[in-house]
């Protein structure tokens, strides 16, 4: 049987910040994921790296955390982060009480909160509303999911830990109170197998209590949906928030391209209870309005919807963490060693939380091998030269695009390919400047499975056409390279299509649907890919 | 026209407008107005960077004409380019180019030197003096007249009528070309018109935009547009005959700058072959033309077909009795403007032409009819036929009567 030392369980955020974690601390980690890297809440969620601004008045402790974070994050990210910075707008709407109490949080966390004149918000910012009446500068940022949790896995491999995707953790084995293992069920053959290990790390978000609940304990986690609005371009270039008690819907982050709008918050049933709704979708749009007066104007891409692990701490349970944001619970406790869950938290504190589960492991080795996550890149710089070889092939904005979502190694694997041959040149996405190069690349590694698993890995799809160009062109490169892993051609397009299709139909006004229907003309009509028209 | 202009959310990615640019059909390096524009024009917003394929695209308008979603895609273009060519250093012969009123004025100052201009520029052509400017020196280039339109102008007698009509002559017809401008007038005074002209109208701007003007092109604009507004108060229409000019007045205007009036005074300016086939739809055009006999073929220029007027030239030469007239239909001739003028352009330039000198030659005329004074300059030396104005044709059957 396969052993190692730790698994950790969950490819979000908090998984793959812990894989990587161990590894540079030299345990012998595997990560194991149900579906695709970042499929939970760390690709269905917002994008927001945290200032701690929008805490500073409610609970000062997770805005410290947030800046501290933030500050380290900016650095060892960049190739994921985007150091865009954030306004905190009042607008007609919001009380002007709140804005001296925010003023002194933000100061009592050690926030940058410089204030600026409306003209000049204004002029940095043309599409808001003429309307506000005070705009204050924060340091938020911008961070790509995908890209982070793709990046944290590179740079934890090169540390010696393993992978395994589409891999479900169905059962937690142990013997006289000590775990001894896992059992895993292959998501593609259904086939069942154990690896060995002494530790098990909890790492699913929303999942937690259904996870515990496989090895008969209990965690309070209570799955809260939130709903947010992808737009078709950048509508500001700064984090945009509400100056007044947060609440729903009153963000805008730009990320990359496109702008997301969110979020709402209600109790969700289950931790993969992620339909949006068209109410949210028009709800958060009469919440926007407020900020961006033309709201209606810009062409929405998408809804989509995530799950927020929120934790409800039984009183009587023991071993609890140190921060009211997150959790880790040392389930020893609870009469099973070697098994701990880390639940709660934010995406922007993922670094945070994985020292702390990491810390906890280690103790029990008697690893003193000191925690350096916070110092160390999560993936190099590409050389200059590199760079220069990379914009001899990809259009202008595509070469810096391609070095942040591959990382150095990845984009230099890519650019020999594209100077060796003349073909992988073409744009496979020219929404978001995807070479076909870099498909394979993506098809290639071994956690792609599904052209899904392609697109999160590359952009692919997600722009303007939300698929209707790049998806048979990729199809069709998977098939001529022998990528598709047996699968059917077809099926490959209508799960691809399927998929984007999902968060489309809540948005199906304006532009949305006439693209919407150019995907049907091209995908029913002329590849009458559901039989509709006979031989 | 949309307030934010810059919005590229109209595109569907549909990819029509690619098959549909001439330049994209001959340059393989060039990716074509659908990336050039609003695809690009999304990450543009994410990171200006410069994007050397821009400088391909002659802004002729055909990706416009033909997207279904309305994107004013080259208009994407012409802005992105200006952004990326601000505080670079600015070639001489882009300047040049840009500027040709400023030239055309200092010639008109001075009897006879128009001539020298026109002398100096073929020598400096021999002498490969505009190559190293950047102009190419196998481009034909407009020469200068020795008087210009508002001086001839001047000293026409006019009929007066009750009904007026403002005459915009734009750059070409004032220096280059004014027998056309003097054309227009004696074909409006044979309908029952007089012609007023504003000496204090400024350049449209269009070459200003294509080099990268955009502030100065801005300055003009806002200068002409008080000046219509302030003609169309008194309700007299405004005349171009220049199908570049009145793009420009009609349509970029609203798609790059912000002036009160210029949507209205859109609506208040005519292309001379428009008025005049508008005039023959109310049963109000003079028909009484004299025998014309004469075989031609018309070239549609690509800035009218944009203005979605039809074709208003042929519907008013077919009424020419003996005048046989045929639509070439054969696409973009390549000069764009100034774009064919530049040395690493001419090239790309001729290539676009091909199908249309094939036609001509195919068809045997000697004379090509066209509404745009750099289309008549690639006619003329690409197919080597003449090439007018089409209100040349109709002052011509007026006089034959
Ligand atoms: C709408 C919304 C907006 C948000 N916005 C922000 C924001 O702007 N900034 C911020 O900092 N935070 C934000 N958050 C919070 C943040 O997204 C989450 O806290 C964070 O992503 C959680 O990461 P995670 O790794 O703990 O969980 P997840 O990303 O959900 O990862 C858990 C993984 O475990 C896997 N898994 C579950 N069960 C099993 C099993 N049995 N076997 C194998 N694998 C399993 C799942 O498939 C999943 O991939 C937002 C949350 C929501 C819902
Ligand atoms: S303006 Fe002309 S050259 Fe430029 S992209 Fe459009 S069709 Fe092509
Ligand atoms: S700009 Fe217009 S024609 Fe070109 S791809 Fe977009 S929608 Fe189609």
């Amino acid at each position: 049987m396969e052993k190692v030392t730790a698994i950790v369980i969950g490819g979000g955020a908090t998984g793959v910040g812990i894989l990587r974690d161990l590894a540079m601390r030299g345990v012998d980690a595997m990560l194991i994921e149900q579906r695709d890297l970042a499929h939970g809440t760390s690709s269905r969620y917002h994008g927001l790296l945290h200032s701690g601004a929008r805490y500073a008045v409610k609970d000062a402790e997770a805005g410290r955390e947030c800046i501290e974070e933030n500050t380290i994050l900016r650095r060892i990210g960049r190739h994921c982060v985007e150091a865009t910075e954030g306004f905190f707008v009042r607008t007609v709407e919001d009380p002007e009480d709140f804005e001296a109490k925010w003023v002194e949080g933000c100061k009592n966390c050690g926030i940058s909160a410089v204030q600026i004149s409306v003209e000049e918000a204004l002029r940095l910012e043309p599409n808001l509303s003429p309307k506000i009446k005070a705009v204050y500068r924060v340091p938020d940022a911008a961070i790509d999911g995908f890209r982070m949790v793709w990046q944290n896995v590179a740079s934890a491999r090169r540390y010696g830990a393993k992978v395994r995707t589409y891999t479900e953790v169905v059962r937690i084995n142990s013997t006289n109170g000590q775990v001894t293992g896992v059992t895993v069920r292959d998501y593609f053959t259904g086939q069942e197998y154990q690896i060995a290990c002494d530790f098990v790390i909890s790492a699913v978000g929303s999942w937690a209590g259904e996870l515990a609940a496989k090895a008969g304990l209990q965690v309070g986690v209570q799955p809260d949906k939130g709903t947010l609005i992808a737009f078709n371009h950048r509508i500001a270039s700064r984090v945009i928030n509400r100056l007044h008690q947060a609440s729903d819907g009153d963000i805008f982050v730009p990320h990359g391209s496109i702008t997301i709008l969110g979020t709402t918050s209600m109790a969700a049933d289950k931790a993969d209870d992620t339909e949006p709704s068209v109410e949210e979708v028009k709800k958060l749009l009469n919440i926007g309005r407020v900020l961006f007066e033309n709201i209606d104007d810009y062409r929405i891409l998408r809804a989509f919807t995530g799950t927020r692990p929120l934790y409800s701490a039984d009183p009587n349970a023991k071993g609890r963490g140190a921060s009211r944001g997150f959790v880790t619970l040392d389930h020893a406790h609870d009469g099973l060693k070697g098994f701990i869950s880390i639940v709660g938290g934010k995406f922007t504190t993922y670094r945070l939380m994985a020292e702390k589960a990491v810390d906890m492991v280690c103790e029990y080795l008697g690893n003193k091998t000191p925690c350096r996550t916070a110092e160390e890149d999560i993936v190099e710089d590409p050389s200059e030269a590199l760079m220069g070889r990379a914009k001899k092939f990809f259009p202008v904005h595509g070469a810096s695009l391609a070095a942040s979502r591959l990382g150095a190694e990845g984009l230099s694997r890519v650019v020999d390919k594209l100077e060796k041959q003349p073909s992988s040149r073409q744009l496979v996405c020219e929404c978001e400047n995807v070479t076909l190069a870099e498909v394979e690349e993506a098809a290639a590694d071994p956690t792609s499975f599904t052209l899904s698993d392609v697109r999160r890995k590359t952009r692919m799809g997600m722009g303007t056409c939300q698929g209707a160009f790049c998806t048979y062109r990729t199809v069709g490169t998977m098939v001529a390279n022998d990528l598709t892993n047996g699968q059917d051609s077809k099926e490959l397009l209508k799960d691809f299509i399927e998929a984007r299709w999902k968060g489309i139909r809540h948005v199906l006004w304006g532009n949305a649907i006439r693209e919407t229907e150019l995907t049907r003309g091209i995908y029913e009509g002329t590849l009458n890919v559901n039989g509709a028209m006979k031989k | 026209m949309s307030k934010h202009v810059v919005n590229p959310d109209l595109c569907t990615a549909c990819t029509v407008c690619v098959a549909h640019c001439p330049v994209a059909e001959v340059v393989r390096e060039y990716r074509g107005p659908k990336l050039s524009g609003p695809a690009s024009e999304r990450l543009r917003l994410l990171s200006p960077q410069d994007d050397a394929s821009l400088d391909f695209c002659s802004n002729c308008k055909n990706c416009d004409i033909s997207c279904p979603s309305g994107v004013p895609i080259s208009t994407l273009n012409m802005k992105a380019r200006a952004k990326m060519w601000e505080g670079k250093p600015e070639p001489q012969g882009r300047k040049m180019m840009a500027h040709g009123e400023q030239m055309g004025k200092l010639l008109a100052r001075f009897p006879g030197a128009a001539s020298i201009v026109n002398l100096g520029m073929g020598l400096g052509k021999s002498l490969g003096m505009m190559d190293m400017v950047g102009i190419s020196s196998k481009a034909p280039l407009p020469s200068y007249a020795s008087t210009t339109f508002y001086k001839q102008f001047k000293s026409f007698k006019q009929k007066s009528f009750d009904k007026k009509v403002v005459f915009y002559p734009g750059c070409t017809i004032n220096f280059n070309q004014p027998e056309i401008g003097m054309d227009v007038v004696k074909v409006l005074q044979a309908n029952g018109y007089e012609v007023l002209v504003d000496e204090e109208f400024v350049c449209c701007g269009s070459p200003l935009v294509v080099g990268g003007y955009l502030g100065e092109a801005n300055e003009n604009a806002r200068k002409n547009t008080s000046l219509m507004n302030k003609w169309r108060a008194k309700g007299y229409p405004v005349i171009t005959a220049c199908t570049s000019c009145g793009l420009m007045l009609k349509q970029e205007y609203q798609e790059l700058f912000h002036h009160e009036g210029m949507d209205k005074n859109a609506e208040n300016i005519y292309d001379i072959m428009e008025f005049l086939s508008m005039l023959d739809d109310e049963d109000k055009l003079n028909t009484n033309f004299g025998q014309v006999n004469d075989t031609m073929l018309y070239h549609a220029p690509c800035h009218l077909r944009a203005q979605g007027m039809g074709l208003p030239a042929l519907d008013v030469l077919s009424l020419i009795p003996g005048y046989r007239i045929e639509n070439a239909a054969a696409g973009c001739c390549g000069m764009s403007g100034s774009y064919g003028m530049q040395a690493n352009k001419r090239e790309i330039s001729l290539k676009v032409g091909e199908k249309l000198f094939n036609r001509i030659r195919q068809a045997g005329v000697k004379s090509v009819v066209s509404d745009c004074g750099t289309c008549r300059l690639q006619i003329g030396d690409g197919a080597k036929v003449q090439a007018i104005h089409p209100v040349q044709i109709v002052a011509r059957a007026y006089a034959a009567k």
